[in-house]
């Protein structure tokens, strides 16, 4: 018995129904509308979904159906877990929230993030300035903007997340490559995406 | 298939609930064991760690982070029922 909504993200007002792998073994997605907004959901037995990796996984695969959906979609994701009780308090985020959404949904129109690390290899060393900064001049010429993550590990050396437009990935890709034969002796680099921006969207709505 | 390091840990689009901000002493830090969850993720997608080591590591981490956060929640509804 499904009980509750829970929302992957915001997309411009648009009807949808998809079948996906969702949240908690969800098989349907389908958008809760508010005038020129819709928010994509799928129902949910449970307020707190457990935060597995399956979990995750199965929430940004919805992301990612909204994102290639016919022909492509801008949505403003949604971090994991936000769950409601019925369609009426997710009507409420999404009017209190309408301009800050509208704005986002602006800002990342034809927009992809797409996640670069390097991490130094066991036992090498390396110029770690060097590195960052010959990486950052690279990048930031086949990129919109750039978002500097966590070094949660010592072996670490980039964390970044870029926003690139569509049309520029290619682009952005072949800065990629080059810069992983530039350094495969001792860093290995790991490129991913395209995800929705979630790094590149912070809104925060207060719902009391 | 990779997964985005911090989809689970941080706040990206919220819904804010308002609750009072506490200053609870650190005692278990719970940034240190989510930058360890994320740092093993990484290494077994880059090849350097077994799937074995990833998922007992994984393991023991998730317990640790579940105690930590549990020992966050008691102590912060003991400073609310002092204020």
């Amino acid at each position: 018995m499904s009980e509750y909504l829970y929302a992957y993200g915001v997309i411009e007002n648009e009807e949808m129904e998809a079948t996906i792998d969702g949240v908690e073994g969800a098989t349907t997605a389908y958008t809760i509308d508010h005038r020129t907004l819709s928010a994509v959901v799928s129902d949910i037995d449970a307020m707190d979904p457990e935060q597995t990796d399956e979990n995750a996984r199965a929430h940004d695969d919805v992301l990612q159906t909204i994102m290639f959906w016919e022909g492509g979609r801008t949505v403003v994701p949604m971090r994991f877990g936000m769950t409601f009780k019925n369609a009426r308090p997710l009507k409420n985020i999404l009017r209190s929230g309408r301009r800050a959404f509208t704005r986002a949904l602006r800002d990342m129109d034809g927009m992809v993030e797409l996640g670069v690390k390097l991490l130094v290899d066991e036992d090498a060393t390396i110029d770690r300035d060097a590195v960052r900064e010959s990486t950052t001049e690279q990048l930031a010429a086949a990129s919109e903007q750039e978002a500097h993550n966590d070094l949660f590990s010592d072996r670490l050396v980039v964390n970044r997340s870029y926003l690139v437009d569509r049309e520029e990935q290619a682009a952005f890709e072949a800065a990629v490559d080059a810069i992983t034969d530039e350094y495969s002796d001792t860093v290995t680099v790991q490129y991913t995406g395209p995800w929705a921006p979630y790094n590149f969207v912070d809104i925060e709505i207060s719902s009391q | 298939m990779f997964l985005l390091d911090d989809l689970l840990v941080r706040p990206f689009t919220s819904v804010l609930t308002v609750i009072q901000a506490l200053a609870v002493e650190e005692i278990y830090d719970r940034e240190a064991i989510r930058n360890d969850l994320k740092e093993n993720r990484l290494l077994f997608e880059m090849g350097d760690r077994s799937r074995a080591e990833y998922e007992r590591r994984q393991e023991e981490l998730r317990t640790q982070l579940d105690v930590a956060e549990q020992v966050h929640e008691t102590l912060s509804g003991k400073i609310q029922v002092k204020q």
